[in-house]
């Protein structure tokens, strides 16, 4: 996915709930029902192995690097969605 | 032996592809996704480990349990105790327990109240009093040496024995082989005895504790002489011996595991965000924490750790740093691989998908 255009923040919150769900095989949510200020690690109960692994696969879709020590600030959907955009700004 | 012989006949590689993948690109691979596909099932253990007893039936030379503080706690025996703290070790999130020193299997009541909260787990025992089948945990049974080596060292006479008499056939049972300065070639005997029996080993490396200079640390040399020993016997004894290649590099390194990998366990991690930093504690027997100590081997050098558990909960925390080519990010998958099959009851382990040496992420060999 080419990331040289300016992309939707609600788009980003949607494919970054989509990956969250599809990597953690979470049921019974959508994307659409996601709250993106769901605390990631208190709420959903996601640990650092499954942070990483998000982490990785939205490096792919987004192009970007997200730094090992970054991953603490990637605590919901929407903080990740704003590491995202900023990191894309940065590149572009 | 020749150290310069050290990693026959397995190949080994200074230098990778600086070409950096994407996470996408490796698990198209479908060796590599398979078995990513089964590790990542186990994404879900957070462990904490636990001090059963504050006593123990054998004296070690340089055991860490009876450094520093913990070792005078005292024991807290009752039951009702154990299971309300396993209710809320559970509850905190705590998926696996790792029931330790000084020698857990004189508290047996207590091992089955932990097993019957939280059932996934492994003990850390010297072999010597069988475990009751009913504590259905994996049993880490450790080795020192020969049994010459286990008079002199630990104090106990025909210690090997009478540990396969107890474990023998037991699918809870790995036989661990602490490699020291002074015990690199006995581990060829012991591996025969081992097996002889159709027991699994794996091996471990002496971790000296805070302040140790004494005879069993390890030197540049002994690492080298350890490093070829694990890689022949890893050749030799496929079915016995749960091992990989990378768990060798990693373990004989001339960094700890601290220097290569950055310890993730609180007294080495100030971070409370997320992983082992957030989540890990270290009971005493009288079932207290202490954050600043805590790591799961408390009292341990950490210039000097190259401890087998140590290294199961830091080189799989950084799966970043190895999920860069193909040949790191299989090699990082044989040593989650490896440690899975030592730690987690009927964990079978595959195959290693990579014979060849690759130096950790920013080191060489």
């Amino acid at each position: 996915m080419s990331q040289s255009k300016t992309i939707n923040a609600k788009d980003i919150i949607l494919k970054i709930a989509e990956i969250i769900i599809s990597e953690l095989k979470l049921e019974d949510i959508t994307p659409e029902t996601f709250n993106p200020d769901m605390d990631l690690v208190d709420e959903l109960g996601i640990d650092s192995m499954d942070l990483t692994t998000v982490a990785l696969v939205l490096q792919d879709e987004y192009g970007i690097t997200i730094d090992e020590d970054d991953y603490p600030k990637l605590k919901s959907i929407r903080l990740i969605a704003e590491y995202i955009q900023n990191e894309l700004n940065n590149k572009n | 032996m020749e150290v310069s012989d050290s990693i026959s006949p397995l190949k080994a590689k200074e230098s990778i592809s600086n070409i950096k993948w994407k996470f996408s690109d490796l698990i198209a691979d479908y060796e590599i996704r398979e078995r990513w596909e089964k590790v990542r099932k186990y994404f879900f253990l957070r462990e904490s480990t636990y001090d059963m007893s504050n006593r123990c039936n054998l004296r070690c030379d340089g055991c860490y349990y009876y450094e520093g503080e913990k070792q005078f706690a005292p024991e807290n025996g009752n039951p009702e105790a154990w299971a309300k703290l396993m209710r809320e070790e559970k509850a905190r999130g705590i998926t696996y327990v790792v029931l330790a020193g000084a020698e857990p299997s004189l508290n047996p009541n207590l091992l089955q109240v932990c097993y019957d909260e939280i059932p996934l787990g492994s003990i850390a025992t010297n072999g010597f009093k069988r475990i009751p089948e009913s504590v259905d945990y994996m049993i880490h049974i450790s080795v020192w040496g020969n049994d010459n080596t286990s008079s002199r060292v630990r104090g106990a006479k025909n210690l090997l024995k009478k540990q396969i008499e107890n474990y023998k056939g037991d699918p809870r049972a790995v036989f661990v082989f602490t490699f020291t300065r002074e015990n690199i070639n006995e581990v060829y005997e012991v591996i025969d005895i081992i097996a002889a029996n159709y027991c699994k080993i794996t091996f471990n490396m002496f971790s000296s504790p805070v302040g140790y200079t004494g005879s069993l640390r390890h030197n540049d040399e002994s690492r080298a002489l350890t490093r070829k020993a694990m890689m022949d016997l890893l050749g030799q004894y496929p079915d016995n011996v749960l091992f990989s290649p990378y768990s060798a590099i990693s373990h004989t390194h001339s960094q700890s595991l601290h220097g290569l990998f950055s310890c993730s366990y609180p007294r080495m991690n100030p971070s409370t965000d997320i992983g082992l930093g957030r989540s890990f504690r270290q009971y005493r027997t009288n079932l207290s924490w202490d954050r600043s100590a805590a790591c799961c081997v408390p009292d341990t050098d950490c210039a000097d750790c190259r401890h087998y558990a140590s290294g199961s909960a830091v080189v799989t925390a950084r799966l970043y740093r190895h999920a860069v080519n193909p040949e790191l990010f299989k090699s990082w998958l044989d040593y989650v691989d490896t440690y899975l099959s030592i730690w987690v009851r009927g964990y079978e382990k595959s195959k290693n998908l990579c014979d060849v040496m690759y130096a950790p992420p920013g080191y060489e060999l």
